[in-house]
């Protein structure tokens, strides 16, 4: 049968007996009618296919056949009972010459005949002389042997054989009953799974279109930032510009309250400059166009220049700035000015919250990565895959670890998850205090993923900050 | 409509919508128990859980008239619970009326609408204009407390083109009001649309009258 469309079922009608009913069945149906009864039966469908026939040749339908008359006649008899095709829902009776019977029962369903049901023959209770008919039907024909053969047909009363065929089509009315309700079933199962795939399929188009808009409006916004950060720089850096120039005093000596004001402009300049540049890493990193340049480094020397750098700063509120790392440190490969960037936001981080003469702890120790615990597997949608594959998923990578450890005022768990994001403050109100935007973090972040490494901070408020930086030793795109 | 010209038979579909539990099963079996026996179909019912209907309910009936016409009519009803939308949507195609079956309790007011208007989704998606479909409401389950009261659904009643009826389906009261007020709404809606009564003599009240007689007499009520 071919898979159902929605028409079919709109009335939920039986297309045919053909389809509907199991041959098998139907033929053993018939057999422990004809065990029980007595009775030869066939089924026929509307167009008049032969269902089941469960039938035995009786003795007088033997004895005429052996006669040539005989047969022709009989043929001609059966040919017409199995046309007999009754109208509406009632039985239609054929006479046979023998003066047997066979009942045509037209098999009802929801108002419509959808087959013909042929019991006998048999011979009515009131048949008690052989009929005329018979004695005509062949001059060799002997009476009396006859007469023995016709006993012998089964005899069944009117009423009896009404009621033979009321339980007959009761039990044929329930199997198709039966049929028609799990084919309905059927194609309602397979009808609404389709209906359910072609929505969900709409849906996921019209999410796929929300999703394409969204990304163009995202580069559109990442044009417009990469745009207006390099035009702002362009005037910034003439600002800057002069104002050292002024303050060399190449336009003259300033009066020290004059130089004063120069200074202020142009160190708030060169912060404007620096939250600019920040800006525009964070696009390029967003947009994937930042290429990391690794080169052979050693550690331990980044480590000292970036503690040179902020030392100043560490300077001013006494904070201690201390080094630590293994003696056998490897060179490895990164790009030199990424790695100075991230691990100089997060000392200078680390002194802008801590406490006045505390001490800040920068540390760079042999490592190891692991696949599972890395950003390297993002894209890796299989998280479950447990066990799979672990003789070759569960090596480490060679690495190192840079720490930067503080004793400020901590960060609370539930921040710590959002700190890598940009322009994400623990604190609005941290930002007038301690200053920044809110992008060093994320822009540490996506250098760190850029050099396929790991960044993971601890934390416990009031006690302090470590952020941790694992680098492989090697960068495997790296030329 | 399905309309067989060489067999003089036309098939008819009905379906019972509305929220979850509203009673569309139980008007179904009321009819069932209240109709004749003659033409009278086996009631069907495909897949339940817990009471509730998955894909629908099927009864058929079929009325000989005196034209020689066989009028089929095929009831269905449609699962309420809003997950099975698309099977609802399946079981609306072809379906020449609607009953729509709502719960009187107040606080059921919320489900009636939003079942409601998932009719007329549904109807609108399978291209049909819902303002073109012949549609009747049942207020069921009068038996209950905390039900809206009658002269407040019959003044909203007023303002809409629907007939409206009250059932208490459990009992069989009111169903065959709403099924004969879903006959006639429908049949006029067909007589106009194909010409049934130049055609075949058959006009809405002919089938109304023809169908009333098939219910027991005893718990006849008189269509409105």
């Amino acid at each position: 049968m071919s898979e159902p469309t929605p028409s079919d079922i709109a009335y939920a009608e039986i297309a045919n007996l053909e389809d509907l009913i199991d041959r098998d069945s139907l033929r053993e149906v018939c057999r422990s009618f004809y065990d029980l009864f007595g009775l030869s039966i066939r089924v026929f469908s509307v167009r008049g296919v032969l269902l089941a026939n469960v039938h035995e040749e009786r003795s007088i339908c033997r004895y005429v056949n052996s006669l040539p008359s005989g047969r022709v006649a009989c043929s001609d008899t059966v040919a017409q009972a199995q046309a007999l095709i009754p109208t509406g829902a009632a039985t239609a009776t054929h006479k046979c010459f023998t003066g047997a019977v066979y009942d045509v029962l037209p098999i009802m369903y929801d108002g419509r005949q959808l087959g013909r049901i042929v019991i006998g023959p048999f011979l009515p209770s009131d048949v008690n002389e052989i009929p005329q008919t018979l004695l005509r039907v062949d001059p060799r024909l002997e009476p009396d042997r006859a007469r023995l053969a016709l006993a012998e047909m089964p005899r069944v009363r009117a009423q009896t054989a009404q009621r033979i065929a009321s339980h007959l089509r009761g039990v044929l009315d329930l199997i198709l009953f039966s049929g028609h309700r799990a084919q309905l079933t059927s194609a309602m199962h397979l009808l609404t799974v389709r209906e359910n795939y072609r929505e969900l399929a709409e849906k996921n188009t019209r999410l796929q279109e929300a999703f394409d808009r969204l990304k163009e409006l995202d580069r559109l916004k990442s044009n417009f930032l990469a745009t207006v950060s390099h035009e702002l720089r362009t005037p910034l850096t003439s600002i800057i510009g002069y104002s050292e120039m002024l303050e060399a005093g190449i336009a003259g000596e300033l009066s020290p309250e004059q130089g004063g004001f120069v200074e202020t402009i142009r160190t708030k300049g060169e912060l404007l400059l620096q939250l600019i540049s920040s800006l525009l890493d964070l696009n390029k990193l967003e947009r994937g166009q930042l290429k990391i340049k690794p080169e052979y480094i050693d550690p331990r020397a980044v480590l000292a220049e970036v503690k040179e750098t902020c030392l100043p700063e560490a300077e001013k509120r006494r904070i201690k700035l201390e080094l630590q790392w293994d003696p056998d440190m490897p060179v490895v490969q990164a790009d030199p000015v990424r790695l100075r960037q991230i691990l100089t936001n997060l000392l200078s981080n680390a002194i802008k919250f801590s406490k006045d003469s505390s001490k800040v702890l920068l540390r760079v120790r042999n490592a190891e990565l692991h696949m599972s615990d890395g950003l390297e597997d993002e894209d890796d949608d299989d998280l479950d895959s447990g066990s799979l594959g672990a003789a070759l998923m569960m090596a480490p990578e060679r690495a190192i670890e840079f720490s930067v450890q503080d004793s400020g005022i901590g960060i609370a768990a539930p921040e710590l998850d959002k700190i890598f994001d940009a322009f994400y403050q623990v604190d609005g109100s941290s930002t007038r205090e301690y200053g920044g935007a809110g992008l060093g973090l994320s822009i540490a972040k996506s250098l760190v993923t850029a050099h396929h490494g790991q960044i993971r901070v601890q934390s416990e408020v009031g006690a302090g900050t470590t952020f941790f930086v694992t680098l492989p030793e090697t960068q495997p795109d790296a030329v | 409509m399905q309309l067989d010209f060489q067999a003089r038979e036309l098939t008819v579909k009905l379906v019972y919508y509305g929220p979850a539990l509203s009673g569309k099963t139980t008007n179904l079996q009321a009819i069932h128990r209240l109709l004749v026996a003659e033409g009278r179909g086996r009631l069907m019912t495909l897949e339940t859980r817990d009471d509730r209907t998955l894909f629908f309910d099927l009864l058929p009936l079929t009325v000989n008239t005196d034209m020689g016409l066989t009028v089929r009519i095929k009831l269905f009803t449609v699962p309420g619970q809003v997950i099975h939308n698309s099977t609802r949507r399946l079981v609306l195609q072809g379906a020449d009326g609607v009953a729509f079956i709502a719960d009187s309790q107040v606080n059921e007011v919320r489900a009636n609408q939003v079942s409601f208007k998932d009719l007329r989704r549904n109807l609108r998606e399978n291209g049909i204009d819902p303002s073109t479909m012949p549609i009747v409401i049942q207020y069921n389950k009068r038996d209950l407390p905390n039900i809206r009261s009658e002269e407040e659904i019959m003044r909203m009643a007023s303002q809409g083109k629907e007939r409206t009826f009250l059932a208490t389906a459990t009992h069989g009261i009111g169903v065959i009001d709403t099924f004969l007020g879903l006959i006639a709404s429908a049949f006029e809606r067909l007589e106009s649309m194909h010409a049934l009564s130049q055609r075949f003599g058959l006009t809405h009240r002919s089938v109304v009258h023809d169908l009333r007689d098939r219910f027991h007499q005893e718990l006849e009520a008189p269509p409105t």
